[in-house]
């Protein structure tokens, strides 16, 4: 089970939750450093990867045995759980409980290749299920917490910055009983892969935001009002972006509204900060598709900077095509007439 | 400008173009107003004529008194009675009643609205329309969407299916001709579609030749004396003319304005109306049917309530013969309506019988009209119009997708919902006569009644005998089969090669062998065998190159509209009957039917002579002639299946039927259930066992997972507490 669990935990240990949701405003404004931190982490991501493919293989018999045990375990659960409209009403809140589980979610999940009995006691693999769970059932950390020896930054840290969270602080009655299953569906949980559509990557985090901060994007929201050009933010920049400490690399550590980013220049500069966040999943892709030069001649990775359209970018870069193509004409032009002259 | 724009724009000229284009415009309102109507009913073969009727008399202002004070008492005793119903003692009971009838809110609240408007307005005559629109002339209708708008009463009402029975662009539920096009899709030449130009196997005739018939009947109890008899679809239609709206099917015109003052606005509005004002009336002009248009029917008129819709519905969901089918109690004062005996649908609404019902709740509660115009949801498989074919009538509209509240097991109850459709469990059966298949062709005697009826050969309201399930998305075919596949996208779900053509219970085909066996006495040329055989495997009528062409459309046309969007599985009633059919117009799933007419076949048992009654009727004829070929047959027959167009020529040669035979519909047509709703649903092991009701294979799903929700391990779980699940009501 430990390589399973190895398996499944170190890409979601690597820092860009992504399904879920929220987070931080990370980075540093620094350029240097926060291209080191960059380089660092896309080394951690390689190492990953590297480890995901070593582990599959020496699992040998034993891990398909696992794997085969953990199959049939998942199917036994999912004949119930993947009806979509498996669910009730709570006689409290009168709210439906949804308790289905999308197959395909959860086979692209982190946990996909579990049992479901490793995260939910095994009494539940009978049905009636107990009526809740044991203290520490479906507790991330207890699973987690060994994953991480060799990362900076690991499953305790995340603990310590969500306790500092403003879920974890707030008073709110609706912030009661707020746990990493709030926002990390562990059914679906999957890291952002590198590569993935940036629009995607802001719309599936923020989709975990809004699903309880629902009156925001209502119509009538007058939230964020503040900000130019609101609704192009929201489509471009994910929350966390914004709601997490901009100085430390702390993306559970939700910031109550007053606290967040508020200074502009913070992404709006030649060196941002995003640049540490968001875009990071960009400029990985930028490397691996377009190489280096192209990104160096369209100024991508540097997130929201001077100029923010493509169009205008392949528009500049047209005309100054044109300018060394008349310079070089007229520099040819020149010498023929040069020499023209001279035979002449 | 050139020399003939200069001429033109002289100021003569002008004047003069002006002048002819206003008399020409003129004389062509006039040939549209004055010459179309009379040359259409002659062309048709219909007349349209003013309007009588002999109960709408009017009355003194001293009869209006008496009248209004014996109604408001019979409305506030059964006001308070609904209040006080629960008191055991009947005494104690009675006490109250006269208590609360005299309390004087009790006699504001429960007075008819009316007494009090025709008082005042001095109304001493009901005439039909003609009365209510003096207020009436414009209503206020709330739309689905939330606009509201003010439309013409008499519009509205001449516009909507319970008037014209037919509609027109979309015509309701995606239904998909067998040769694959959606029925008047965009882009495709529009036909009505309806009951109106439908020869359905349950009423056995078209509305054209079957609105309004008397027939005489020699009932035993009469020794042979005659009496006459009202039959035909006009019974249950709102138009009191001699035909259906059929100008409604031309691309113009309108029904004449005499048509229109015989619309029976009571039947739908009053609460006491009396069902014994319906029946069949002839005069000068031909057969018609009467209506209540009594002071006391117009003085309790309202909003439609359950009890106004029942007055026809109920005949075809419970059914004619239904215990509870308070309109089939009041046959007529004289011409009494004949009953139906077998059901169409057999799933009656009634507080005996459907929870909502019982429960007080009025068919417009989820059948909310806009106006005059009454949705019947997005699914259906009937081809039958709808007014409003985008507005949804569902369950989860009111028990949202987490219906099951009471049961320990309410999730797995509610994961359901997934594939099973709400009625799948909780219709349990439909009445016992439940009409399965219907023999037109060889009619029994029935001596209490005195007329030739035709032979149900078989009846049932039994799980997988009286309907069975299939997949369901909400598109249906040209001839009422429901489309659908297995969400697993099976190629092995092929209802049109097994459920709709197939009986193989050895209980059925038993049944239907005795009834052969029993018709052959009277019928001695019946081939028992081959009887049964066409009866239970109706693609044996077909030839192996029908069979294949069969098979290639059905892969070809219709594959794709099954797996469209989301199926579940709903329960659908089966029928099918044998019926003379003009084998000119044939394909693999059928021929033109030809329909019947109904004095002749009462009366005579004849029905060869009454096909050739019923086909002699102008309209019929007109059917086989080329105008309606190119308006609306070649279109009819390509979603029928039928490749080449459609054949004009006509069956009946020289008095002889020509190319004409009696055959069962290549496959059983498969009607919706939704009504006749039980509180207690089906148990786990009804469905979970390898004998359980759901054939699984058949359904699509593969062996193994056949297997697996045959044999579920922990329905043995449930056992004790499926019965709490039972239990309940959601």
């Amino acid at each position: 089970m430990n390589a399973l669990r190895n398996r499944t935990a170190r890409p979601g240990a690597q820092r860009h939750p992504d399904d879920p949701c929220p987070p931080p405003t990370t980075g540093r404004p620094g350029s240097t450093k926060t291209r080191l931190v960059r380089l660092g982490w896309s080394l951690v991501l390689w190492l990953c990867l590297f480890a995901f493919g070593a582990s599959a293989e020496p699992a040998g018999d034993a891990g398909d045995e696992q794997l085969a045990e953990a199959a049939a375990d998942r199917h036994a659960c999912l004949r119930c759980h993947a009806m979509s409209s498996l669910a009730y009403r709570d006689p409290e809140t009168s709210e439906i409980i949804d308790l289905s589980i999308d197959r395909d979610g959860l086979a692209h999940s982190v946990h996909g290749e579990l049992a479901c009995i490793d995260c939910h006691r095994r009494s539940y693999r009978r049905y009636p299920h107990p009526d809740r769970p044991a203290p520490g059932d479906m507790d991330c950390i207890g699973c987690h917490e060994g994953d991480d020896q060799n990362l900076s930054r690991g499953w305790v840290d995340i603990d310590a910055e969500f306790k500092r969270s403003v879920h974890a602080v707030s008073d709110s009655p609706k912030a009661a009983g707020f746990s990493c299953h709030s926002c990390h569906d562990p059914h679906r949980f999957r890291p952002a892969a590198v590569g993935e559509p940036l629009a995607q990557i802001v719309r599936n985090h923020n989709g975990v935001c809004l699903s309880c901060h629902k009156r925001l994007v209502s119509p009538s929201s007058t939230s964020h009002d503040w900000l130019p050009n609101r609704d192009a933010h929201w489509t471009s920049v994910r929350c966390v972006d914004c709601h997490t400490p901009v100085a430390d690399f702390a993306n559970h550590e939700i910031l109550p509204a007053e606290k967040s980013e508020k200074n502009c220049v913070s992404c709006h500069s030649a060196d941002p900060q995003l640049l540490a966040r968001l875009y990071h999943f960009q400029s990985e892709e930028d490397i691996a598709r377009r190489g280096l030069l192209a990104k160096a001649v369209f100024n991508e990775a540097y997130v929201v900077g001077m100029s923010k359209s493509p169009a205008l970018d392949r528009l500049s870069l047209a005309i100054m095509g044109l300018m060394v193509l008349l310079l070089a004409a007229h520099g040819v032009g020149r010498y023929l007439a040069r020499r023209a002259n001279r035979r002449a | 400008m050139n020399a003939f724009d200069k001429i033109l724009l002289t100021p003569k000229n002008a004047r003069r173009l002006l002048v002819t284009v206003a008399v020409g415009l003129l004389v062509l309102l006039m040939l549209y107003k004055a010459v179309y109507p009379i040359l259409f009913d002659t062309y048709v073969g219909k007349s349209n004529a003013p309007l009588t009727y002999a109960n709408s008399q009017p009355i003194s202002e001293k009869e209006l008194e008496a009248m209004a004070t014996e109604l408001s008492l019979n409305a506030r005793r059964a006001a308070a009675e609904a209040i006080v119903g629960q008191d055991a003692n009947a005494f104690a009971r009675r006490v109250k009643v006269e208590m609360l009838m005299n309390t004087q809110s009790f006699m504001r609240e429960h007075e008819p609205t009316h007494i009090k408007y025709f008082r005042d307005a001095n109304i001493l005559q009901y005439e039909g329309p003609k009365t209510c629109l003096q207020c009436h002339a414009t209503i206020q209708v709330r739309h689905h969407d939330g606009r509201t708008s003010e439309v013409d009463t008499l519009d509205d009402i001449v516009n909507s299916v319970h008037f014209k029975f037919q509609s027109d662009g979309g015509g309701g539920f995606s239904t998909y001709g067998y040769d694959g096009r959606r029925v008047n899709a965009e882009g495709s030449r529009p036909i009505p579609v309806g009951k109106i130009n439908r020869a359905c196997g349950i009423p056995g005739s078209f509305s054209w030749t079957g609105w309004a018939a008397l027939v005489e009947s020699r009932p035993e109890s009469a020794h042979g004396e005659v009496a006459l008899r009202s039959e035909g679809c006009g019974q249950c239609h709102i138009g009191g003319n001699y035909q259906p709206a059929t100008e409604k099917m031309m691309p113009i015109g309108d029904v004449p304005d005499v048509a229109k003052e015989g619309i029976d606005c009571l039947i739908c509005h009053s609460t006491e109306y009396d069902m014994n004002q319906r029946y069949v009336i002839r005069d000068d002009v031909g057969l018609r049917w009467n209506q209540d248009r009594t002071m006391r029917a117009a003085l309790t008129v309202g909003r439609s309530t359950t009890k106004n819709c029942l007055n026809c519905h109920q005949h075809n969901m419970g059914g004619d013969a239904y215990l509870h089918n308070e309109a089939a109690k009041a046959l007529g004062e004289k011409h009494q309506r004949l009953l139906h005996t077998g059901a169409k649908r057999g799933n009656p609404f009634s507080p005996q019988d459907d929870l909502h019902a019982a429960a007080g709740l009025q068919c417009t509660d989820c059948h909310v009209p806009e106006g005059h115009k009454i949705p019947r949801g997005r699914m259906g498989v009937d081809l039958v119009a709808n007014d409003l074919p985008d507005v949804e009538v569902s369950c989860v509209t009111c028990h949202s997708t987490a219906p099951h509240n009471r049961s320990k097991h309410k999730a797995l109850l509610n994961g359901h919902l997934d594939r099973i459709a709400c009625e799948t469990c909780h219709i349990r059966a439909l009445q016992d006569n439940n009409v399965v298949l219907r023999d037109w062709v060889h009619p029994t005697w029935d001596a209490e009644e005195g007329i030739f009826t035709p032979t149900d050969i078989y009846r049932s309201g039994e799980v997988n005998k009286g309907f069975t399930f299939l997949w369901f998305n909400g598109n249906g075919t040209f001839l009422a089969n429901a489309l659908g596949n297995n969400p697993n996208g099976s190629t092995e779900y092929d209802p049109l090669m097994q459920q709709l053509v197939r009986i193989e219970d050895p209980e059925i085909l038993a049944a239907v062998r005795e009834q052969a066996i029993e018709l052959k006495k009277t019928y001695p040329d019946i081939d028992v065998d081959a009887y049964v055989e066409a009866a239970t495997d109706p693609l044996s009528q077909l030839t192996p190159e029908q069979l294949d062409e069969r098979r290639r459309m059905l892969d070809q046309n219709l594959r794709a509209h099954m797996n469209d969007g989301e199926s579940r599985i709903y329960p659908f009633k089966l029928f099918n009957a044998m019926m003379y059919e003009d084998m000119g117009n044939q394909g693999p799933f059928g021929a033109m039917i030809l329909p019947f007419d109904y004095a002749t076949y009462y009366e005579t048992g004849d029905t060869a002579a009454s096909v050739k009654q019923a086909i002699r009727d102008p309209i019929v004829q007109r059917m086989y002639q080329e105008p309606f070929k190119r308006y609306m047959m070649d279109e009819f027959m390509a979603y029928f299946g039928v490749s080449g167009g459609w054949k004009t020529d006509y069956p009946l040669v020289d008095g002889e039927l020509n190319n004409v035979e009696p055959k069962w519909m290549r496959q059983m047509g498969s009607l919706m259930v939704n009504h006749g709703i039980q509180p207690v649903g089906r148990d786990c092991v009804e469905c979970h066992s390898p004998s359980g009701i759901l054939n699984y294979r058949a359904l699509g799903y593969s062996q193994e997972r056949a297997a697996e929700l045959e044999n579920l391990d922990i329905v043995e779980n449930l056992r004790p507490a499926a019965s709490l699940s039972a239990t309940d009501g959601g």
